[in-house]
C-alpha cells in the first residue's frame, strides 16, 4: 500500500528532546513548536518547566489518538477508507470538545475554498488520498510537507516554522510563494 | 534553532488582551475576594480565551504556515493500525485544533499556579487542569499518581460542592461524571475566606478517597491563608 512509505524513520527536527531516542521522538510533536503554544496562554512573566512541557507533548499525541480512533470507528462503520476533516469534527463533538469545533469548522471551510481555487476539478466531501498523483501541485506540496522524507524538505520546513513566531497571518504575509522545492519530485518518491 | 524560534515568538501577544491583568486580578482575588469571586474570575478568563480564538481563527487565509509539523502530526495518527488512508485536510485540521488543545490546556494549568502563587508553570499544575476538566479524563494515565495526589484536597473541594469547572455554555451545569454529588449544606459560604477555606479542607478530608494525602494538603493548604 502506498502509504506504508509513510512509516520510515523520523526527521531530526524533534532534536530538543536529547533525552529520548530517535524513534521515540517520533511518538511527540516537537517540545520546542509545543512550548511556544504553551507562551502564548501565558502571561509574559511567566516561566515553563521542562517537565511540564514534556507533559503537555504526551498529552497532545493521546489528543490526536483519542480523537483520529473515534474517528476511524466511524469510518469502518460506514465503510469508508479515508479519514477527512469532517469525521475529525464528528470526533472532537462525540468525546466532548464541542468548543474546538465551531472554529475549526470555519477554518476547515476557508482551506477547502482555497483548496477548489487551486484545483480545476471541484472535490467531493470525501476528498482523495494524499497518495493521488493527479492531484494539484497544492496537493502535492502538502504531501511532501507531511511526509517523512530526509534532505531538503524537512531543512525548509525547520526554516518555516523556526519563521512562525507572529500570527499566521503576519508569518503568510512575509513569505510569498511555496515555501517547498520541487514537492513533484519528492511526492513521487516512494521508500 | 531553539533561539531563533524563541527569539521570533511574540512573548507579549497572549490568546486574550490584558491576559497578565487578569492573572494578577486572580491572585488578588485568591487573597481578598471571596472563593466564588475566583472561580468567576477564572470562569472569564477562558470565555475571553475561546471567544479570542474564534476572532483569529476567522482571519487566517494561509493553511502553509503551521505552528506544529503535519508529518509529524500524520505519523501519530497512523499509529493506530486501523488508520487506513488520511485526507490532506485531517493534518491540517489536527495542527489548528492541537494549537486550542496545547492553549486551552496550559491557560487551566496556569490558573492552578496561580493560585498557588508560582510563577513557573510545572507538571502537577497540568496534573491538576487534567483533574478539574472532564474533557481531560482520557489523559489521566499519563500523569503519575503522585501529581494527582498533591491536589486530592483540591478534588475534595469539588466533592464539597465548590465546582472548579464549569461546563461550555449549553452542557447541564451539573453533569460531572464520576464526581460525588454536591451537598448544598457545604455549598454555602457565609464565613470570612480563611475560615471558609479550613470547612472546605475538613469536609474534603473526609469525603476523598485519599484521606491521608487530603490531610497533608490540609495542612499545607492552611499556613497559605
Amino acid at each position: 500500500m502506498a502509504d506504508s512509505d509513510n512509516d520510515s524513520g523520523g526527521a531530526h527536527n524533534g532534536g530538543k528532546g536529547s533525552e529520548m531516542s530517535p524513534r521515540e521522538q517520533d511518538r511527540f510533536l516537537p517540545i520546542a513548536n509545543v512550548s511556544r503554544i504553551m507562551k502564548k496562554a501565558l502571561p509574559a512573566n511567566a516561566k515553563i518547566s521542562k517537565d511540564a512541557k514534556e507533559t503537555v507533548q504526551e498529552c497532545v499525541s493521546e489528543f490526536i489518538s483519542f480523537i483520529t480512533g473515534e474517528a476511524s470507528d466511524k469510518c469502518q462503520r460506514e465503510k469508508r477508507k479515508t479519514i477527512n476533516g469532517d469525521d475529525l469534527l464528528w470526533a472532537m463533538t462525540t468525546l466532548g470538545f464541542e468548543d474546538y469545533v465551531e472554529p475549526l469548522k470555519g477554518y476547515l471551510q476557508r482551506f477547502r475554498e482555497m483548496e477548489g481555487e487551486k484545483t480545476v476539478a471541484a472535490r467531493d466531501k470525501d476528498a482523495p488520498p494524499l497518495t493521488n498523483a493527479t492531484n494539484s501541485a497544492y496537493e502535492s506540496a502538502n504531501y511532501a510537507a507531511a511526509a517523512a522524507v530526509p534532505g531538503g524538505i524537512m531543512m525548509h520546513q525547520g526554516h518555516v516554522y523556526g519563521s512562525a513566531g507572529f500570527h499566521q497571518v503576519a508569518g503568510g504575509a512575509i513569505k510569498g510563494g511555496p515555501a517547498y522545492p520541487g514537492p513533484g519530485s519528492n511526492a513521487g518518491r516512494p521508500r | 534553532m531553539e533561539n531563533n524560534q524563541q527569539q521570533g515568538a511574540q512573548a507579549q501577544s497572549g490568546p486574550y488582551p490584558g491576559g497578565a491583568g487578569g492573572s494578577a486580578g486572580a491572585g488578588a482575588g485568591a487573597g481578598a475576594a471571596p472563593f466564588q469571586h475566583l472561580l468567576q474570575q477564572q470562569q472569564q478568563q477562558l470565555q475571553m480565551f475561546w471567544s479570542y480564538q474564534r476572532q483569529e481563527i476567522e482571519h487566517v487565509n494561509d493553511f502553509k504556515n503551521h505552528q506544529l509539523p503535519l508529518a509529524r502530526i500524520k505519523k501519530i495518527m497512523k499509529a493506530d493500525e486501523d488508520v487506513r488512508m488520511i485526507s490532506a485536510e485531517a493534518p491540517i485540521l489536527f495542527a489548528k485544533a492541537c494549537e486550542l488543545f496545547i492553549l486551552e490546556l496550559t491557560i487551566r494549568s496556569w490558573l492552578h499556579a496561580d493560585e498557588n502563587k508560582r510563577r513557573t508553570l510545572q507538571k502537577n499544575d497540568i496534573a491538576a487542569a487534567i483533574t478539574r476538566t472532564d474533557i481531560f479524563d482520557f489523559l489521566v494515565d499519563i500523569v503519575p499518581r503522585d501529581e494527582i495526589k498533591d491536589d486530592a484536597a483540591l478534588v475534595g473541594a469539588t466533592a464539597s460542592g465548590v465546582p472548579y469547572y464549569y461546563p461550555p455554555i449549553g452542557q447541564p451545569a451539573g453533569m460531572m461524571i464520576g464526581r460525588p454529588a454536591v451537598d448544598p449544606a457545604t455549598g454555602v459560604y457565609v464565613q470570612p475566606p480563611s475560615q471558609a477555606w479550613q470547612s472546605v479542607w475538613q469536609s474534603a478530608a473526609e469525603d476523598t478517597p485519599y484521606g491521608t494525602g487530603a490531610q497533608g494538603n490540609l495542612d499545607g493548604q492552611s499556613m497559605e491563608f
